[in-house]
C-alpha cells in the first residue's frame, strides 16, 4: 500500500481586482503593437508600410477613444489589492485626472509623430529608417537592401510598445510598475535611435550612448526604489506617503537618498543637468521624426511620473530633499540656455533648448501645489506639439545633392526667400519656444513661473527669475535662426524643403495651428488641466 | 548576523564575492571579467540560500550564472576572445574624476545604509510558512503584481524585435551556387584553381599553419583571415626546417 501525500494548501491567494475598462487604452496599444509585429513578420513587403501605418493610427485613435469614452468614467485604482489593514485599495495602476490628461497627451502626440514618421518621400518604406539595420553603414549590403526595397517596418511596433510604456509610466501607482513602465518605454527608443537611414554611424553611436546611460539611470531608480522599500516596507506610493507622515525613526536616513535616487532616474529621462549629457548626441543621431516623438512624449511621460512620485509619494518630506531639485532646476535652465547659444547644428540646438525647457517645467513641478500640476501638464502638451512640428520641418529641409537633412545652421541661410511657408512656420515655432505672447509657449511659461512664484516660496521666486533670464537668453538663439532664414544671403550649397505627403503636412500644420490657438485661446485646455490636476492616492 | 555558522559563511563568501566583482572591473581580458562576475553571482546565490530564500538562490545560479553569463561567454567566444577594449582616455582626467565621484557615492550610500537599525527581524511571512516559497512567490506574481508581470512581456517582445532588427541580415537575391562561383573564378581569372590549401608538412598538418610559396614565404591566402585577425597563426618555418632535415637524411641514406 502506498500512502498518498497531499500538500494542504491554505487558501491565501488573493487575486488583484482589475478593471479592464480602465486599462483598455493600454491594452489596445499593446495588442496593436503585437498585431504589427505579426505584420512585420508575415505581410508582403509591398503592403507592410500601409498596414503598419494604418494599424498604428487605428490603435492610437482607438486607445484615445477608449480613454475618453470609457476609462474616464472608471477612475480609481486598478490592478489593486487591499492593504494590510483592509481599509483601502493599493493599485499598481492609478487612473485619475492627471493620468487621463497625460495619457491623452501621449496618444495625441504619438498620433502626430506617426504621421510624420510614416513619410515616404516617394520611397517604398518610411524615409527616416534604414532599409536594413544589421547592414554595416556604407556597405555593399546596405546598398543592395536599398535597391531590393527592404524597409524597417518594425519601427512602428517598436513605437507602439514605447507608447504603451509611456501610458503605464504616467499611471504607475507603485515603484515596481514605475520601473517596468520606464523599461518598456525606453527599450524601444534605444532601438529606434539606431535606425536612421542617413549618417548611420552617428545614429548607432547615439543608440549605444543612450542605451548605456539609460541602463545606468534605470539602475539608480531601482536602487532608490529598494531604499524606499526599506524605509516604508512597501513599494506603493500611497503607503510610502503614509510611512512618511507616520515617521520611521529607525530608518529615517533611508528616505532622502531613496527619493533622490528615484528622481535621478526620472531626471535622466527628462534630460535635466547634470544628467543631460546624452540629450544632444541622441537628438542629433536619432532619425528626426523619432527625435520629435522622443522629445515630446518621453518628456511628457517622465514628467508625469515625476509629478506622481513627488506629489503622491514623497511630498511629505519635501523640505529635506527639494533643495537638491531646486539646484538641479536652476542648473538645467542656465546650462540649457547658455549651451544652446553656441550650437551650430539645428538638432543639437533644439536638444539644448529642450534641456532648458526641462528646467522651466521643473520649476512648475517644484511649486508643490495643484496649480503647479496643471501648469506642468499644460506646458508638456504645448511643448510637445511645438516640438513635433519643429522636428518635422527639420526633417524636410534637405541638402539637394546628398538628399540628407541639412542640419547645419549655415545651410538654413536664406531659406525664407525660397520656401516661405516652411520658414514662416519654423520661425513661428521658434517664437513659441521662446515664449513670445500669442503663442502657446507664453501661456505655458506664464503658468509654470506663476505657480512657482505663487506657491513655491522663496526658492520658487528665485527659480522664476532664473527662468525668465534663461528665456531671454534663448530668445537670442531663436531670433538668430530667424535672422539666418530671412536676412542672410543663401548659402552656396543649395538646400530645399522637400514636399511631404498630405499626412505629414496635416500633422505639422495641426501642431502649428494648435500652438497659435493655445496661445490666443488657451482656456479650454487650461480648464481641462486644472480640473484634472488632483491625484488619487 | 543571527547565528555563528551564518557569520562564518558570510565572512568566507563576502570577500570572494567582492573579489569577483573587482575582477570584472580590473580584468584586462573580457573572459576573465565574465568569469569574475560569474563567481560573484554564484556566491550571491549561496548567500541567498543561507538567508532562507531558496527560490531566489536557485534562480540566481540557474538564470544569472547558468544562462546569462554563459551566453555572454558564448558571445565572447564568437566575437573573438582576444578582442580587448581600447583603454585610451578620450577626455583628459576622466578616469580620476569618475573614480573620485564613484567612491564618493559609495561612501555616501554606505554611510547612510550603515546608520539604519532594522531592529528585530519579523521572521518569515505567514504565506511562506504556510505554503512554501514557490507558492508565496506565485501568489505575488499572479496576485498583487499580475499586471506588471504581464507588461513585462512587452519587454521581452521588444528585446526579440530589437535583436532581429539590429542583427538579422535578410538575404538579398539568390545564394551563389558552386557552379556560379566556379564560373566567376574563371571569368575573372583570379584563383582559377581555388585558394591554396593550408600547409602540409612532414610532421604537421593544421589549418592554422600557412602553406609556403616557392620562395619560402608564407602564403596568406592559405589561411582563414579570422585566424589571422586573432593572431593565431603558427609560423611554418620550423616545420619546413624539419622537413628539409628529413629530406637530407633520406638523401644521405640512399647515397650511402
Amino acid at each position: 500500500m502506498t500512502t498518498v501525500s497531499t500538500v494542504v494548501m491554505a487558501d491565501t491567494f488573493t487575486s488583484a481586482s482589475i478593471s479592464y475598462s480602465a486599462l483598455m487604452p493600454m491594452l489596445i496599444v499593446f495588442v496593436v503593437a503585437l498585431a504589427e509585429v505579426l505584420v512585420a513578420g508575415f505581410a508582403t513587403r509591398e503592403s507592410r508600410h500601409a498596414l503598419q501605418v494604418g494599424l498604428s493610427l487605428i490603435g492610437l485613435l482607438g486607445a484615445l477613444a477608449a480613454l475618453l469614452l470609457g476609462a474616464r468614467f472608471h477612475q480609481g485604482v486598478t490592478a489593486s489589492v487591499a492593504d494590510a489593514a483592509g481599509s483601502r485599495q493599493l493599485g499598481a495602476v492609478v487612473v485619475d485626472g492627471p493620468t487621463i490628461f497625460l495619457q491623452a497627451g501621449v496618444l495625441v502626440l504619438a498620433l502626430l509623430a506617426v504621421l510624420i514618421m510614416s513619410e515616404r518621400l516617394g520611397g517604398i518604406g518610411a524615409d527616416a529608417f534604414t532599409p536594413m539595420g544589421a547592414a554595416n553603414p556604407g556597405s555593399v549590403q546596405e546598398r543592395a537592401a536599398q535597391r531590393a526595397g527592404l524597409t524597417t517596418s518594425e519601427a512602428f511596433p517598436l513605437m507602439m510598445l514605447a507608447v504603451g510604456g509611456m501610458m503605464l509610466f504616467v499611471a504607475a501607482g507603485d515603484l515596481l510598475t514605475l520601473f517596468v513602465g520606464l523599461e518598456v518605454l525606453s527599450l524601444p527608443l534605444y532601438i529606434l535611435t539606431g535606425l536612421a537611414r542617413r549618417r548611420r554611424l552617428l545614429s548607432q553611436e547615439a543608440a549605444l550612448k543612450y542605451f548605456l546611460l539609460g541602463a545606468f539611470s534605470s539602475a539608480f531608480l531601482l536602487f532608490g526604489a529598494a531604499l524606499l522599500y526599506g524605509y516604508a516596507g512597501s513599494v506603493y506610493l500611497s503607503e510610502i506617503a503614509s510611512a512618511i507622515s507616520a515617521g520611521q525613526p529607525d530608518r529615517e536616513v533611508l528616505l532622502v537618498p531613496g527619493v533622490l535616487l528615484v528622481l535621478v532616474g526620472l531626471l535622466f529621462k527628462v534630460g535635466a543637468v547634470p544628467f543631460h549629457s546624452w540629450t544632444p548626441d541622441v537628438y542629433q543621431g536619432a532619425p528626426t521624426p523619432v527625435t520629435g516623438f522622443m522629445a515630446a512624449c518621453t518628456k511628457l511621460a517622465a514628467f508625469g511620473a515625476m509629478l506622481r512620485v513627488v506629489y503622491v509619494g514623497a511630498a511629505g518630506d519635501r523640505w529635506n530633499w527639494s533643495v537638491v531639485v531646486v539646484v538641479i532646476a536652476a542648473l538645467t535652465m542656465i546650462v540649457g540656455a547658455v549651451m544652446s547659444v553656441t550650437q551650430t547644428d539645428v538638432k543639437r540646438l533644439l536638444a539644448y533648448s529642450s534641456i532648458a525647457h526641462a528646467g522651466f517645467i521643473l520649476t512648475g513641478v517644484l511649486a508643490f501645489d495643484v496649480t503647479g500640476v496643471s501648469a506642468v501638464m499644460f506646458y508638456l502638451v504645448t511643448y510637445g506639439l511645438t516640438t513635433i512640428a519643429a522636428f518635422g520641418i527639420v526633417y524636410l529641409v534637405r541638402d539637394v545633392q546628398s538628399g540628407s537633412e541639412a542640419t547645419h545652421l549655415s545651410q538654413w541661410a536664406g531659406l525664407g526667400r525660397k520656401h516661405p511657408v516652411a520658414a514662416a512656420t519654423f520661425a513661428f515655432l521658434m517664437l513659441a519656444f521662446a515664449g513670445i505672447p500669442l503663442t502657446s509657449g507664453f501661456v505655458a511659461k506664464l503658468g509654470a513661473f506663476g505657480a512657482a512664484v505663487g506657491h513655491g516660496g522663496a526658492s520658487g521666486a528665485v527659480l522664476a527669475v532664473i527662468g525668465v533670464l534663461s528665456s531671454a537668453i534663448t530668445v537670442f538663439v531663436y531670433v538668430r535662426i530667424i535672422v539666418m532664414m530671412y536676412f542672410t544671403e543663401p548659402a552656396e550649397n543649395a538646400v530645399e524643403v522637400v514636399s511631404p505627403s498630405i499626412l505629414a503636412k496635416v500633422a505639422i500644420g495641426f501642431c502649428a495651428v494648435l500652438t497659435l490657438a493655445l496661445g490666443i485661446a488657451p482656456k479650454l485646455l487650461l480648464d481641462w488641466a486644472a480640473n484634472a490636476s488632483l491625484f488619487l492616492s | 548576523m543571527t547565528s555563528g555558522s551564518e557569520a562564518v559563511l558570510f565572512w568566507i563568501l563576502a570577500p570572494i564575492t567582492v573579489a569577483g566583482a573587482l575582477g570584472l572591473l580590473f580584468a584586462r581580458k573580457a573572459v576573465y571579467a565574465a568569469l569574475g562576475i560569474a563567481l560573484a553571482m554564484v556566491n550571491l546565490g549561496v548567500l541567498y540560500l543561507a538567508l532562507g530564500a531558496p527560490f531566489l538562490g536557485v534562480v540566481q545560479v540557474v538564470v544569472y550564472t547558468g544562462a546569462v553569463m554563459m551566453l555572454f561567454l558564448f558571445v565572447l567566444m564568437l566575437v573573438g576572445v582576444d578582442s580587448s577594449d581600447s583603454i585610451v582616455e578620450t577626455i583628459k582626467g576622466q578616469r580620476v574624476v569618475s573614480l573620485a565621484l564613484g567612491l564618493g557615492l559609495v561612501g555616501l550610500l554606505g554611510s547612510v545604509i550603515g546608520q539604519v537599525s532594522v531592529g528585530a527581524l519579523p521572521g518569515e511571512p505567514k504565506s511562506v510558512t504556510d505554503n512554501g516559497h514557490i507558492n508565496a512567490m506565485a501568489d505575488l506574481i499572479f496576485g498583487k503584481y499580475v499586471w506588471v508581470f504581464e507588461v513585462t512581456s512587452a519587454l521581452l517582445i521588444t528585446a526579440a524585435l530589437g535583436a532581429m532588427v539590429l542583427a538579422h541580415r535578410e538575404r538579398i537575391g539568390e545564394r551563389p551556387t558552386q557552379r556560379a562561383w566556379a564560373a566567376r573564378r574563371v571569368r575573372t581569372g583570379e584563383h582559377v584553381a581555388g585558394l591554396p590549401a593550408p600547409g602540409v608538412y612532414a610532421r604537421h598538418n593544421a589549418v592554422d599553419t600557412p602553406a609556403l610559396l616557392p620562395d619560402g614565404t608564407a602564403s596568406e591566402l592559405s589561411i582563414s583571415r579570422v585566424l589571422a585577425a586573432r593572431d593565431q597563426i603558427e609560423a611554418p618555418q620550423g616545420y619546413a626546417e624539419i622537413s628539409r632535415e628529413m629530406e637530407q637524411e633520406i638523401t644521405e641514406g640512399s647515397t650511402r
